[in-house]
């Protein structure tokens, strides 16, 4: 797109991709970096670059003591959990927005969509009475019903752009085979949007991976904590003191959902962005 | 398209019917259209719509932790409101860190993705990783500026110091503009890669034929620039404008995690503002109009998003 011929719109680019590519990339090298570097070589002034005297005893720590494999445990469940309900529901509430006319739709559309817009704190200050009398606080329920509602949103109008796309005209010759509605959608349109639904699904488990408000909120057993307020808790105390242990951790509990996003990140970015680029 | 294919199935479908009773196809179609949704609605409705109506009529109640149960008040929890000059402060908060937020995102996520557009070797791998720090629990994403802003033994201020640029550490999280700022930087590192992603896919829909007749003419990087490349990706700026002051607007997470809204208030936005009242405060009535308020601010953006993401339709 750009030419780079001329020596000074060269440099130019180069030093622009130096900076950002910093910006971009060190902090998560540096978190590499420090979690191998033993405590004393920690709390220095100027630091070192490269461990002097690399160990692993900040993972140690992190694996052994509180609860992390549990935080990751809870999270991958809740996370998972409220991707699978995500995709399904939507799945359904996008197939009806986009191949079917009512009345109503439009609304009800609307509706779902703007549930992101909501003030979230406003909304849980009522859901936790509600949850509470419902005897779901400190339940991996609460959280995924909570997570769902909030990846809807954007998991229906993913969806929505992929279908209003697929020809009818698959749907009317199968209608004239005499598939049912639920056939059709099951058997033909669900294999085809594959790559939808899995960019639906790692939206909302990122979703769920991400939140720290509501599972500080509707959960405050240790034993039904997740990621984010598990490792609050655990280093927040000591924060001062331990953060070769919290990169630790912190690369620890990330080792999941990066796995998982390597392996699908293809189908992605392509599904994720297709609504909102005109060509 | 949707419209013209509707036409035919329901041509084929309703042919007997000459009546302007609805058609069996019209019924049918409206049946199962509604069996559909009513999942999502109904989690929609627990979720979202019964608590956002009740914390509505809860904002015109007085609930704190000293009252047995909750007393109307009409309007007092708003008169407080208004009266309170820190409560009010976080609005500037928030404006601050929304508008600075959203700002560095679009800029840096455009120009990292006009950067990874180029072919140059490693391009296509820095794509994927570049990803990255989207997938970080926030938590993780405060721990890791915290450590980098750390006043005694962070890198920032270690590389200041060794380059002779301050004599003495900054104190950036216990400064409320350090920690300002902090925040802004941490939340922008976060969303980067999905303004990124979404601007690399825009860049590549722009037909190659329009710029090499732009380069036949003699157009410059600068001009092709301002006459293809801005004009290409307008559409997928305004809705990545909309989803990412949202996003900020809403915002918790990190900044509760890096500072807890302070020091003193100083990144108390709405939205630790509303949790702090609630839940530490346990002043449900005025945490609830505060959300109120917020809801009215709101309301016009979020018409825009709408909108935007449905204009086509």
């Amino acid at each position: 797109m750009l030419q780079l011929r001329h020596p000074a719109s060269r440099v130019t680019f180069i030093v622009l991709a130096v900076l950002l590519g910093v910006f971009v990339f060190f902090p998560i090298v540096w978190m590499v970096l420090t979690a191998f570097k033993p405590q004393p070589e920690l709390f220095q002034r100027i630091p070192t670059i490269l461990p002097e005297s690399p160990t692993l005893q900040n993972f140690t720590r992190a694996l052994t003591r509180g609860g992390i494999p549990r935080y990751v445990l809870n999270s991958l469940i809740t996370a998972g959990g409220s991707a699978l309900f995500t995709t399904v529901i939507a799945t359904y509430a996008a197939y009806s927005f986009a191949k079917y006319r009512y009345w109503g739709r439009r609304p009800i559309m609307y509706l779902l969509v703007s549930a992101r817009m909501f003030p979230l704190a406003l909304i849980l200050i009522a859901l936790y009475p509600i949850f509470n009398r419902l005897g779901l606080l400190n339940t991996h329920v609460a959280l995924i019903l909570a997570y769902v509602v909030f990846a809807l949103p954007a998991a229906s109008y993913i969806l929505y752009s992929y279908f209003a796309q697929l020809p009818s005209e698959l749907i009317e010759a199968a209608r004239v085979d005499g598939a049912g509605d639920l056939r059709i959608l099951h058997v033909i349109i669900i294999p085809l949007a594959l790559p939808a639904l899995i960019t639906v699904a790692l939206y909302g488990f990122i979703w769920g991976w991400n939140d720290l408000l509501f599972a500080l909120t509707l959960v405050t057993s240790d034993s039904m904590r997740t990621i984010g307020p598990g490792l609050l808790f655990t280093y927040l105390g000591e924060f001062q003191v331990d953060w070769g242990g919290a990169m630790a951790a912190s690369i620890v509990t990330s080792v999941p959902i990066v796995l998982v996003f390597t392996l699908l990140q293809r189908f992605f970015v392509q599904g994720l962005t297709a609504g909102a680029v005109k060509s | 398209m949707p419209r013209s294919v509707n036409d035919t199935l329901a041509s084929v479908a309703s042919r007997p019917v000459g009546s302007r009773r609805p058609s069996a196809f019209t019924r049918h179609q409206a049946w199962v259209g509604w069996w559909l949704v009513l999942p999502a609605l109904v989690v929609f409705a627990i979720v979202i719509l019964y608590p956002f109506v009740r914390a509505i009529v809860g904002a015109f109640y007085r609930d704190t932790l000293f009252l047995p149960e909750p007393v109307f008040g009409g309007l007092r929890n708003f008169r407080d409101l208004f009266a309170s000059a820190p409560v009010l402060a976080s609005w500037t908060r928030t404006i601050v860190f929304v508008g600075a937020g959203t700002a560095l995102t679009l800029l840096l996520g455009f120009a990292w993705a006009v950067v990874l557009n180029e072919r140059w070797p490693g391009a296509k791998v820095l794509r994927s990783l570049s990803l990255l720090p989207w997938l970080f629990p926030s938590t993780v994403v405060a721990f890791l500026w915290a450590w980098i802003f750390n006043a005694q033994y962070g890198v920032i201020n270690g590389l200041l110091l060794r380059l002779g640029v301050i004599d003495q550490p900054i104190f950036w999280l216990s400064s409320s503009a350090g920690a300002m700022s902090a925040v802004i930087v941490a939340k922008t590192w976060a969303t980067i890669p999905f303004a990124m992603a979404f601007f690399l896919a825009a860049l590549q829909t722009i037909p190659s034929d329009q710029l090499d007749a732009a380069r036949v003419d003699g157009a410059g990087n600068a001009s092709v620039m301002r006459h293809i490349v801005l004009p290409h990706v307008r559409y997928t700026t305004v809705i990545l404008v909309v989803l990412v002051a949202v996003n900020n607007l809403q915002h918790f997470d990190i900044i509760y995690a890096m500072t807890e809204g302070g020091p003193v208030r100083a990144t108390t936005v709405l939205a630790i503002e509303v949790f702090k009242q609630a839940f530490q405060s346990w002043n449900i009535g005025l945490a609830s109009a505060i959300g109120v308020v917020w809801l009215a601010t709101i309301a016009v953006p979020a018409y825009f998003y709408l909108r935007s993401i449905f204009g086509e339709e």
